[in-house]
C-alpha cells in the first residue's frame, strides 16, 4: 500500500529515511518501468522491453526482473542482488504529485524506508532541505526528464513501425515451461530497412543508441533463465 | 478484352453507398495514378435527399470491413459516437413476464463443434436434483455474464480490433457515413459528386449507359450500384424489378425512433442491444457514447401510432407529450433480384427487414464485399456474376426472414392477435417449418444449412431456440449423451472463462473513456 502526502518541513521535520530499504519496493515486481537515460546502466544486467501500461494501454519501457508475475529473480536473501538499481526503486519513498497545476513533492508514508532506525533526516534543524533530500529531488528530476524522452522514443518507434511482439517460450531444468506474453521489442529487419534520412534522424536525436541498447539488452534474458534454473535446481 | 469494367458509378451516399464505394475502391486501387489505376469509383450523392439514418447496430463483420477499408478503430470509435455491442438481450419475448429474458451473444457456445452441448444442457434441465437452473446462454457462453455487468469485450491493452469476447458496434449512422465519406475521398481515391440524378440513359443492349445529373451532365460507367435507399432509383424505378413482400411472415411495418439522453456523463452504457417485446412489436434500446437510441417497431395492423407512442413513452419513463419521435414506415421485403444487367442494388434499394437482428448493415457489407471480390473484368462475365450474386442473396434474405420469424413463432405470449397470428403455421415459411421438425429431436447443427458462408450459423439458432424455451426431445436417442465427460469439462471451462472475464474486463463506459483519452495501439 502507498499513502502519498505532500511533503513539508513542519509536518515532516522529524522524518528520517533509510535509502537502503528502498529496494524492498521491488521485492515482488517482475517488470519495472524504466527511463531512457538509464538504458545503458540497465543493459548490464536486465533485458529492456516494451510493454503496455495496464491503465492506459500505452506502450512503456520496462526492465525485466523475473519470468513470472510477481517474481524478482534479483531479490535474494532479502536483498536486491544487482549491480544497478533502477531509478524507479532509487526514488523511493519520494514521488511527484500535482496540486493546482503545479508539481509538488510527495512522500509515501507507508514506505519501509521510513520505519528504520538507521534513517537520515530529510530536513535540517533550520527547516532547509538536507543533502539527502536534495539528492532525492535530483533523482525525481531525472525521472521526469527521462519520461519525456520515453514519450519521444516511443513515438519514434511506433511511427516508424519498428515494434514487434516478443514471444519467448522457456523450458526450465525441471521441464516446466513458461511463456512470456504482452512484451514487445524492436523488429531488427524493419530497423535495417529504414531509409538513410530516417536513420540519420534517429541518430541525431540520440535515439539510435537507445534502440540498439534495447536490442542488445535482450540477451540478458539468458541471465534471467540462468538465475531461475539455479533457483529451481536448488528446490529439486 | 471487350468492354472492360473501368468505372463503377454508385448512386446514393449513406452508409450503403460509402461502404460499397470504399470496399470496391480499396480492393481495386481506385487511388492509383493513371498507369496503375484499377477501377475508377464515382459516388453521386444528392445534396437534397437526407439519408434514413437507421442501422445503429452492426455485426462483428464490421471489424473486418473497417480493416479492409484501412480505418483505425480508435478513430472510428471517437468519431461515430460508437460503443461496443456483444449481442442482444431479448426481454419479455417468451411469455411477457417481468423476469423473462434471454441472450443471443456473439461468442460461440463453448466447445461448439466438439460436441452437442445443447443436448447435455437440456438433460440437466430435466434432472430435478441438479443445482440452480441456468440459462442455455449462461451455461455455454460467458458473454451473458459480461453484458449483465455492463462490461466491455476487451481492455485498453488490447490492440485495435483484437478482443477477449467477440464484439460488434453500436454507432451513429449519420456520423459513420461522414467518416466513410472523408476516408473514401481522401484516402481511397473515390470521386465524390454532389448532385441529383434526374434521368437514366440506356445503351442499345438495355444496360445503363449513364445517369444524367442536374449540374454535372451525364455520368457514364460500366457498373452502376444503386444505393438510392427505399426509392430504388435504378433497379426499382428504371428496371421495374419488383419488390417481393414478406409482410405475411413479418408483420412489422412502422417505427417510431427517439434519442434519449443519459442522466449524466458517466452513466453506464449497455454492452448489448436490448430488445423488449411489446403488445404489437418490440422496442430497441441501443447505447451510444452520448445518448441512447430507442425506438418502437410495430405492426400498424395490430396497433396505432398513438398506442405505439404511449408504449414507447412508458418504456422510457416519460410523459408521452414530451417525446419528439421520427416516424418511419416501410414495406418488409426484397427485390425479386438484386443484380440486373449492369446494375446492382445495395442497402435499402435492395430491400428491408425489421431491425430485430441488425441485418441491414451486414447485408450491405456482404453485398459490397461480393461485388468487390467478384467484380467482372468485362461485360462478358457480368451476367454470370449477376446470376451468382442473385442466387447467393436470395438465399441469404430467405434465411434472415426465417431467423427473424423464429423469434416470433417460439413466443408463448397470448396478450394480442399480433403474437397469436405470428404462431399461425400459415405465416411460417415452409423452410422454417422443416427446420423446426428436425429440431424437435435434436439441436441445430451446421449441416442443417447449405451455404458455406451462412448469415446466421447454427449456434445463433441454438441461442434463440433454447433461450426461448424450446425443448428438443432426446429421449429416443440416449446414445447422443455418451460424451458426458467432454460436456462436463466444457461446462466447467465456461465457468472458468466467465470468472476470468468478470475479473479482467473494465466497464463499457470506462473503456470508451480510455479510448477517447489514449486510443488503442495498432499492435
Amino acid at each position: 500500500m502507498t499513502n502519498l502526502v505532500a511533503i513539508d518541513n513542519k509536518n515532516h521535520k522529524d522524518i528520517t529515511v533509510d535509502g537502503s530499504k528502498a529496494e524492498m519496493h521491488g521485492a515482488n515486481v517482475n517488470l519495472i518501468p524504466v527511463v531512457v537515460p538509464e538504458f545503458s546502466n540497465l543493459a548490464t544486467q536486465y533485458p529492456i522491453v516494451i510493454t503496455k501500461n495496464g491503465d492506459t494501454g500505452q506502450f512503456v519501457f520496462a526492465a525485466m526482473l523475473g519470468l513470472e508475475t510477481n517474481e524478482n529473480l534479483f531479490w535474494q536473501d532479502e536483498q536486491w542482488q544487482g549491480l544497478y538499481l533502477p531509478l524507479q526503486i532509487q526514488r523511493q519513498p519520494f514521488f511527484v504529485g500535482e496540486m493546482n497545476n503545479e508539481q509538488i513533492m510527495c512522500i509515501d508514508l507507508e514506505s519501509p524506508t521510513l520505519s528504520s532506525n538507521d534513517g537520515v533526516a530529510i530536513f535540517n534543524s533550520d527547516g532547509s532541505d538536507s543533502e539527502y533530500l536534495q539528492d532525492a529531488k535530483e533523482k525525481l528530476a531525472l525521472l521526469l526528464q527521462g519520461e519525456l524522452q520515453n514519450i519521444e522514443l516511443i513515438d519514434a518507434i511506433t511511427s516508424l513501425d519498428l515494434l514487434q511482439p516478443l514471444s519467448v517460450e522457456i523450458t526450465l531444468v525441471n521441464e516446466q515451461s513458461c511463456r512470456l506474453n504482452g512484451l514487445y521489442t524492436i523488429d531488427n529487419a524493419k530497423l535495417a530497412a529504414l531509409g538513410d534520412a530516417q536513420v540519420v534522424n534517429l541518430h541525431r536525436q540520440g535515439q539510435l543508441d537507445s534502440i540498439y541498447t534495447m536490442i542488445t539488452s535482450l540477451g540478458q534474458i539468458y541471465g534471467l533463465i540462468d538465475k531461475k534454473n539455479k533457483q529451481v535446481s536448488a528446490q529439486l | 478484352m471487350n468492354n472492360p469494367t473501368k468505372t463503377v458509378v454508385i448512386v446514393g451516399g449513406g452508409s450503403a453507398g460509402w461502404l460499397s464505394a470504399g470496399l470496391i475502391a480499396a480492393k481495386h486501387n481506385a487511388k492509383g495514378t493513371l498507369a496503375q489505376q484499377g477501377v475508377k469509383v464515382i459516388l453521386i450523392e444528392s445534396p437534397s435527399i437526407p439519408s434514413v439514418g437507421v442501422g445503429e447496430g452492426t455485426w462483428p463483420t464490421m471489424r473486418n470491413t473497417l480493416i479492409e477499408l484501412g480505418i483505425s478503430e480508435t478513430e472510428f470509435i471517437r468519431e461515430c459516437d460508437a460503443s461496443f455491442k456483444q449481442g442482444a438481450k431479448f426481454a419479455k419475448w417468451c411469455d411477457g413476464s417481468d423476469d423473462d429474458f434471454y441472450y443471443h451473444p456473439l461468442v460461440l457456445p463453448q466447445g461448439f463443434g466438439k460436441g452437442d452441448l445443447a443436448a447435455h444442457w437440456l438433460a440437466t434441465q430435466h434432472n430435478s436434483d441438479s443445482q440452480q437452473p441456468q440459462s442455455f446462454s449462461n451455461a455455454v457462453c460467458y458473454q451473458e455474464a459480461i453484458c449483465e455487468q455492463g462490461l466491455a469485450p476487451k481492455t485498453i491493452r488490447h490492440s485495435e480490433f483484437d478482443a477477449i469476447a467477440n464484439y460488434a458496434y453500436h454507432l451513429d449512422a449519420g456520423k459513420f457515413a461522414q467518416l466513410l465519406k472523408r476516408h473514401c475521398v481522401e484516402k481511397l481515391g473515390v470521386t465524390h459528386i454532389s448532385d441529383d440524378v434526374v434521368a437514366v440513359n440506356s445503351d442499345d443492349n438495355g444496360d445503363i449507359a449513364s445517369v444524367a445529373t442536374t449540374n454535372n451532365g451525364d455520368i457514364s460507367g460500366d457498373l452502376f450500384v444503386d444505393c438510392s435507399g427505399f426509392k430504388s432509383l435504378l433497379l426499382g424505378e428504371h428496371f421495374n424489378i419488383d419488390l417481393v413482400k414478406c409482410d405475411d411472415v413479418l408483420f412489422i411495418d412502422s417505427a417510431l425512433a427517439v434519442h434519449v439522453p443519459y442522466q449524466c456523463d458517466d452513466s453506464a452504457i449497455a454492452s448489448h442491444t436490448i430488445s423488449t417485446a411489446q403488445q404489437a412489436g418490440w422496442i430497441w434500446d441501443i447505447g451510444l457514447q452520448s445518448r441512447r437510441g430507442v425506438g418502437h417497431v410495430y405492426s400498424s395492423r395490430h396497433t396505432n401510432d398513438e398506442e405505439a407512442k404511449q408504449a414507447l413513452a412508458d418504456y422510457i419513463g416519460v410523459e408521452v407529450d414530451s417525446l419528439t419521435c421520427k416516424k418511419i414506415t416501410f414495406e418488409s421485403g426484397h427485390r425479386e433480384k438484386f443484380w440486373h444487367k449492369n446494375c446492382v442494388a445495395v442497402g435499402l434499394a435492395a430491400g428491408f427487414l425489421e431491425p430485430l437482428e441488425a441485418s441491414a448493415l451486414v447485408l450491405v457489407e456482404l453485398s459490397a464485399q461480393m461485388i468487390s471480390e467478384q467484380l467482372p473484368a468485362s461485360r462478358d462475365a457480368m451476367d454470370i456474376v449477376a446470376k451468382r450474386f442473385n442466387d447467393t442473396f436470395l438465399y441469404r434474405w430467405d434465411r434472415i426472414i426465417d431467423f427473424l420469424k423464429l423469434h416470433y413463432m417460439l413466443s408463448s405470449r397470448t396478450d394480442s392477435a399480433f403474437w397469436r397470428e405470428n404462431r399461425d403455421p400459415a405465416t411460417i415459411p415452409q423452410s422454417l417449418q422443416d427446420l423446426m421438425t428436425l429440431w424437435r429431436h435434436r439441436a441445430p447443427a451446421d449441416l442443417d444449412f447449405t451455404s458455406n458462408n451462412e448469415v446466421f450459423p447454427a449456434a445463433s439458432y441454438q441461442y434463440v431456440l433454447y433461450g426461448m424455451g424450446h425443448q428438443s426431445d432426446y429421449s429416443g436417442s440416449p446414445h447422443k449423451l455418451h460424451d458426458h465427460d467432454l460436456a462436463t469439462a466444457q461446462f466447467a471451462q465456461n465457468r472458468k472463462l466467465t470468472q476470468q472475464a468478470l475479473n479482467n474486463l473494465p466497464s463499457n463506459r470506462d473503456l470508451i473513456d480510455k479510448i477517447k483519452q489514449f486510443g488503442f495501439s495498432t499492435m
